[in-house]
């Protein structure tokens, strides 16, 4: 049954206005009386000890505050706890292009870029690494000291028995599939504005408090307090709004501690706002990835044992890298029914900004690889390679065999949709020459059910106040970045506690207000957050219930609450007694007018001496509790349950979600043989969000994963060139425009999960994987070319193209065929850059080979 | 990133604009629309002590038709205006069909034909920050010494990338320069210098005041084809124009015209050849196919490989003369 | 540089301003003016966030002169709202999911804004074209079609009050 009120229905966020008439503020759009604007100074080099800095000539300039190095803020820091091993500003050494040496805080933007020049910085050049191939190899000169081979950490698992996997499969599948660097390249820039307050009892620095644009507020307090050597509880952390994040900004980026160091050196407060190339080099994206993949299957499809080896290009820090890598594994699991599966995954250091989470993390490549290989089975065993899907489809509620807990599964649907939405069966195979259709699906956690940082903490917790004027307050650490967590929020408690969602205030992300939440990322807030707000709900509505009872004389059980009003479940609303929803009565209540209203003091009186009533307003009943009971409040919290956090093996605690989301995609596209461009004319895409809270929200995130897949599997690309990032900026770094965005077809799976809030579960990343195989799978049916190289920029077609019909091959790839890549090099496998890079050091392994290349490029 | 220091210099009309150029030579730089010059100021890859804003000046707005001498376009005019002319897209359709390529709509409500002409030749080794620019030790067209895409050479590969040059040239327009000395007309055609640094054949104390497009080019049919990434807000990476002069089917003259492959737009010498006097046909199509791409000499300035975008310039080309022969 | 002191029509009053020569429209609005709805996010003018409304064309106020802009009549996300409501294309976009994050949103507004004033039934190509000069990074822009023919749907059969409420 659906008989919700505001649960499954679309609503505006309700942040919308804010956002569409400007007045919305982000953390850039703030400032403070006698704010200083922070500028910071980057590594030239990728890899360079720092003999000497000399800040005096930036000092001495006027305007200038302050000027601050390594050393006014040494500690290492990491989003892990494994990964301690950045710290805000260079101390001692530089790993990359962009690493963050120092910071002048100044009056204004020009003073503090001119002072920036007056940094005198003597550099002694390293060899550095740009191949993850080769920076395994390497035996000196290390990146990080403590990390031999410049391996950050691998991974073996086995789960089952791969020799009889194996040994049972009618036919195996081997190859090498690569996916190139991509970023989140969210909208807004990061931005972080830092305050001390002064201390009235010591007069000196005291309070800290600090606005940025964040996904993480909690784990930003713990690691200033780290590095600034604070009290947390000395640390406010406030989320304005948020442009963006997919990950981006689900970390601590340096510029967030750097600004409250810059702040407690000038004595001022001080904004930072990264540019856009900075943003770029802050970078935590998506590594590129090198995958060998080995599929066995019956001659049925149905698959016996899946071997797969991972190497990811991490850059020169830890970041989420070790949760990357085991993710990468994990997730292989809990879409299909893999009976046996040998995993090894290697996360190595480069001489390159680090890369992180991004949205789908850690699933979206192995998922490209895996995806793809199984449209190659379907196509060698003459299969459909939809039906390939069906065969291996799990039987829920199950635990894979790598100690997933797999218990809402809405995948049959899913595929059922797409093939039935895209005419599939009709049309596949029957299209004309250069068109074509290809199926994928993935999944992803609801959550992670094990933080980052061990505890038995909950994940999140909600408080709720209701006060008499019958305005309900929530206060829920949960980071609204555009996703829509605050409308969740709201959505939740209105649907609970029976009342208009105008009357519902969400107040968020401020650490000083709201109770601890682990942030936005891993697709947690729907499912723990919504779960924490549903039990706050409860328990408030619990004290609402017991003072209307006694009021109308029934039983707690016998209250109704719904749509603004209170009444017996014996009792029939007649229409005198209209229910609130339609619209115009909702906003009259929000105003305060409606009949009957009972606010304070002499009203209040008169009304109550009306002896037993069989209905009343919602704000009657809140008067009448808090009169009950004192104060109106109520607090939920979620852990997720200890059945769902996985197994026990090293690593195990990253993959385990108490809930899944799924994903089937059919993609149609055409391809221009001559030019190899490839035109996305539409993309089906059936998800499985357990229930639909808010659809139009979950439409929106669905297609914004498909769309940012879509970018990745044709567009986006990271280039890189010694070390060089080639192209950082928007118009370089290609984020697909309108004009060659497909239409996405969103469709809604509810296959209302046990413990999800409603039956929700995560909805905002699950989609991404499946479009860039689905894509792949298209071109392969539209024109016979297996792209295994991603992303499908039309040179690697149109060479593919070429290859596959004998004809004059174009040297634009060198030796990484984009059908069989081998190898990951520093610019992508598609080599469109082969220019004289800048000096590096001369044992740099990319000063060895073919570097110089030709000198006149693709010249005569 | 905030914009170095200069004065700004605001004529309201050509003759004031010009006398400033001549007291303050090599001073200064000119902006109208602004899109090309003022994020390359943001990367300090131009710090002149005057900018000279051209906005004032009306009369350099506007498109005109003179009866039996063709069409006179300010250098003002702005992209949108040339792309929403009913006359431009009828007579001159390859230019209609260059101009609804550029950048994005927002873009061409800024930028100027005057701009487009005089576009800064690029290359990714260029168009960079200053602190991007130090971390490569810079480069021979701005502050360093080495061409990083020919090491070898001396001469600078940034690729000209603008798309109206190319239909101009297909459509043999003149422009107009204003300097110190008063004004003078010149072919597009002699207008471009095939080297990234020096690029234009304009003194520091002249500016593009008109372009004229003949009579004698009016009503030839016309298509431009360009290789980008995105539908939208992109750089050409690759541009073919092609005019022909059709009677009856046949082609009486034609000009093929090629940009974004070399430090200056050119035209493709002897299409006119191959075309002429033919009904234009897949064989033919190709052959002037070849002979653009052996025109282009892209290098790594920009996105895609060398050898991609040569290889669209034949396709394109061979696309272009079909699309404007039917 | 000395401040040079002119005269700007934003949102249809006149600010008196003392400017460098080198202030950009964007840092003006934002910083001098307290006008933060323009976003700074891209610095190589090819996003469109900042897009303002010059003399009713929209440009980027990212690649503009404050100086240059005197005597034109400049129109900023702030001034869009509707007398003090929000104009339809702005519920629309709220209530459609044009808006995720929120960011690039006000550039949209200035764009989508012009393309209805010129052309009050564009085609499905001319609205795609239109959104061309904008980047979004959450929405794929497919909801936003949605919205604005919301819009034109409830200008043409006169039911705009439906889709903003009434005032």
């Amino acid at each position: 049954m659906n008989d919700f009120s505001v649960i499954g229905k679309s609503i505006a966020m309700v942040d919308a206005a804010g956002k569409t008439t400007g007045a919305g503020k982000y953390t850039d759009d703030l400032s403070l009386p006698g704010m200083l604007v922070g500028k910071i100074l980057h590594s030239p080099y990728p890899h360079a000890r720092i003999k000497h800095i000399d800040t005096s000539r930036a000092k001495a300039l006027d305007g200038v505050a302050a000027v601050v190095t390594g050393a006014d803020a040494p500690n290492p820091y990491g989003i892990l706890p494994v990964g301690h091993d950045e710290t805000a500003l260079a101390v001692g050494k530089v790993r990359y292009v962009g690493d963050h040496v120092a910071c002048v805080a100044a009056i204004n933007e020009e003073i503090a870029e001119n002072a920036i020049e007056l940094i005198d910085v003597e550099y002694e050049p390293l060899p550095a690494y740009f191949d993850p191939e080769e920076s395994m190899k390497a035996e000196s000169d290390l990146i990080h000291e403590n990390r031999a081979h410049n391996i950050e950490k691998d991974y073996h698992h086995v789960f089952g028995d791969l020799d009889k996997g194996f040994a049972e499969a009618d036919y195996v599948a081997e190859g090498r599939y690569i996916a190139n660097e991509v970023t989140h390249a969210a909208m807004e820039p990061h931005s972080t504005l830092a305050n001390f307050e002064l201390d009235p009892h010591t007069g000196k620095l005291g309070r800290l408090t600090v606005w940025s644009s964040t996904q993480v507020p909690y784990y930003l307090q713990h690691k200033l307090s780290l590095v600034l050597e604070m009290p947390m509880s000395q640390i406010r952390v406030i989320k304005p709004l948020v442009g963006g994040g997919f990950g981006g900004k689900s970390e601590i980026i340096p510029l967030e501690i750097i600004a409250a160091v810059a702040a407690r050196a000038a004595r001022a407060p001080v904004k930072i706002t990264y540019t856009r190339e900075e943003v770029f080099w802050a970078h935590r994206g998506r590594p590129r990835t090198i995958i060998d993949l080995k599929t066995g299957v019956k001659n049925d499809g149905r698959m016996t044992a899946v071997a797969c080896k991972v190497i990811q290009d991490g850059g020169a820090y830890c970041s989420y890298g070790v949760v990357t890598i085991l993710y990468s594994g994990a997730l292989l699991g809990a879409l299909y029914d893999i009976p046996n599966i040998r995993y090894d995954g290697y996360r190595v250091l480069t001489n390159k900004p680090a890369c992180g989470a991004m949205r789908g993390h850690g699933t979206v490549n192995v998922r490209f690889a895996f995806e793809s290989q199984m449209d190659e089975i379907a196509a060698k065993l003459n299969l459909d390679p939809a039906e390939v899907r069906r065969v291996n489809l799990l039987k829920p509620p199950t635990v894979t065999v790598n100690g997933l807990r797999v218990l809402s599964y809405g995948l049959p649907e899913c595929i059922d949709q797409v093939v039935a939405r895209s005419g599939w069966k009709q049309r596949k195979g029957k299209m004309p020459k250069g068109r074509g259709l290809g199926v994928a699906c993935s999944h992803y956690v609801s959550g992670a059910a094990n933080s980052i940082i061990r505890s038995d903490m909950p994940h999140s917790t909600v408080n709720i106040k209701i006060d008499r004027d019958g305005g309900v307050v929530v206060y829920t650490g949960a980071s609204e970045i555009g996703q829509g967590s605050d409308t969740m929020t709201a959505q939740v408690v209105a649907e609970v506690l029976g009342c208009e969602i105008a009357r519902v205030k969400v107040i968020a992300a401020d650490t000083d207000l709201t109770p601890i939440d682990l942030g936005s990322y891993s697709s947690r807030v729907t499912f723990m957050a919504g779960n924490a707000t549903l039990r706050a709900a409860e328990e408030v509505k619990k004290n609402i219930v017991r003072a209307s009872a006694k009021r109308m004389n029934c039983a707690p059980e016998d209250v109704i609450m719904r749509d603004g009003r209170v009444w017996k479940a014996s009792t029939t609303l007649s229409d005198s007694h209209p229910t609130l929803s339609d619209n115009s009565k909702e906003r009259e209540a929000a105003r305060g007018h409606v009949d009957g209203q009972i606010l304070r003091g002499s009203v209040l009186q008169t009304r109550k001496e009306e002896g037993p009533k069989d209905h009343m307003s919602f704000e009657e009943a809140i008067v009448a509790a808090i009169d009950f009971h004192g104060a109106l409040t109520g607090t939920g919290s979620y852990a997720p349950p200890v059945a769902a956090r996985g197994g026990k093996h090293k690593g195990g605690g990253v993959g385990p979600s108490p809930a899944y989301s799924y994903s089937a995609q059919v993609a149609e596209v055409s391809v221009d043989e001559e030019t190899g461009g490839v035109t996305v004319h539409k993309i089906w895409a059936a998800h499985d969000c357990g229930r639909a809270l808010n659809p139009v929200a979950v439409e929106g995130q669905v297609i914004g994963s498909v769309w940012m897949g879509l970018g990745q599997a044709l567009e986006e690309e990271m280039i890189w060139k010694d070390g060089l990032l080639m192209n950082p900026g928007m118009l370089e770094y290609r984020s697909p425009s309108s004009a060659e965005s497909p239409e996405i077809e969103c469709i809604i799976v509810e296959s209302i999960d046990p413990e999800g809030p409603f039956g929700a579960k995560e909805a905002g990343e699950g989609s991404l994987a499946a479009t860039i195989p689905a894509i792949s799978n298209a071109i392969y049916d539209a024109v016979g070319v297996r792209l295994r190289e991603a992303p499908f920029t039309p040179e690697r077609v149109l060479a593919a193209l070429r290859a596959k019909k004998g004809m004059k091959r174009i040297e634009m790839t060198e030796s990484v065929d984009p059908t069989a890549p081998h190898k990951l090099r520093e610019h992508g496998g598609s080599l469109w850059f082969r220019g004289k890079g800048p000096m590096r050091h001369p044992r740099d392994p990319a000063r060895q080979g073919t570097n110089a290349g030709s000198p006149m490029g693709g010249g005569e | 990133m905030s914009l170095p220091n200069f004065q700004l210099l605001r004529p309201k009309s050509l003759d004031e604009a010009t006398a400033l150029m001549a007291k303050y030579d090599g001073q200064v730089k000119v902006v109208a629309g602004g899109t090309d010059l003022l994020p390359s100021m943001k990367q300090k890859l131009f710090t002149p002590l005057f900018v000279l804003d051209l906005r004032g000046i009306s009369e350099l707005r506007g498109i005109r038709k003179r009866a039996g001498e063709g069409v006179e376009i300010g250098a003002l005019t702005t992209l949108a205006a040339i792309e929403h002319s009913p006359m431009i897209r009828k007579d001159f359709p390859v230019l209609y069909e260059a101009v609804k390529t550029i950048a994005s709509p927002v873009l061409r409500n800024m930028g100027t034909i005057g701009g487009n002409l005089c576009l800064d030749t690029r290359c990714l080794w260029y168009n960079q920050s200053l602190l991007w620019r130090k971390s490569c030790g810079f480069c021979l067209k701005k502050d360093g010494d080495l061409c990083h895409v020919a090491p070898g050479g001396k001469l600078c590969w940034a690729a000209f990338s603008g798309d109206t040059p190319p239909a101009l040239l297909c459509l043999a327009a003149e422009i107009e320069i204003a300097g110190p000395a008063g004004t003078r007309r010149t072919p597009l055609s002699e207008f471009y210098l095939n080297d990234g640094i020096a690029r234009l054949n304009l003194a520091p104390s002249e500016i593009v005041t008109r372009v004229y497009v003949p009579e004698s080019s009016a009503g030839w049919r016309g298509s431009y084809q360009k290789l980008r990434v995105r539908g939208s807000i992109d750089y050409p990476l690759a541009g073919v124009a092609v005019a022909l002069k059709m009677r009856a089917g046949r082609v009486e003259d034609a000009r093929v015209a090629i940009t974004a492959v070399n430090p200056a737009p050119f035209l493709v010498q002897d299409a006119d050849a191959l075309l002429v006097g033919v009904v234009p046909n897949d064989e033919i199509a190709e052959r002037i196919g070849d002979l653009a791409a052996s025109t282009a000499k892209p290098l790594t300035t920009s996105a895609l490989t060398p050898e991609y975008r040569r290889e669209m310039v034949r396709v394109f080309a061979k696309r272009a003369v079909m699309a404007a022969a039917n | 540089m000395k401040k040079e002191l002119i005269e700007l029509r934003i949102n249809g009053r006149t600010y008196e301003l003392a400017i460098e020569p080198n202030r950009l429209l964007l840092d003006l609005l934002r910083q001098d003016l307290g006008l933060t709805g323009s976003k700074r996010a891209c610095d190589d003018s090819s996003c469109g966030s900042c897009t303002v409304q010059v003399d009713g064309v929209p440009m980027l106020s990212c690649t503009m002169l404050a100086a240059s802009c005197e005597g034109q009549e400049i129109t900023t996300v702030e001034g869009v709202a509707d007398h003090g409501g929000l104009a339809a294309l702005q519920k629309a976009y709220g209530d459609f999911g044009g808006a995720q994050c929120g960011f690039c949103t006000p550039g949209f507004m200035m764009t989508v804004r012009w393309l209805l004033a010129n052309n009050p039934d564009p085609t499905e190509d001319e609205i795609r074209e239109a959104l061309s000069s904008n980047l979004c990074r959450c929405t794929g822009y497919s909801q936003m079609y949605q919205a604005i023919r919301a819009v034109i749907q409830a200008e043409q059969t006169g039911k705009k009050e439906e889709l903003v409420g009434a005032k």
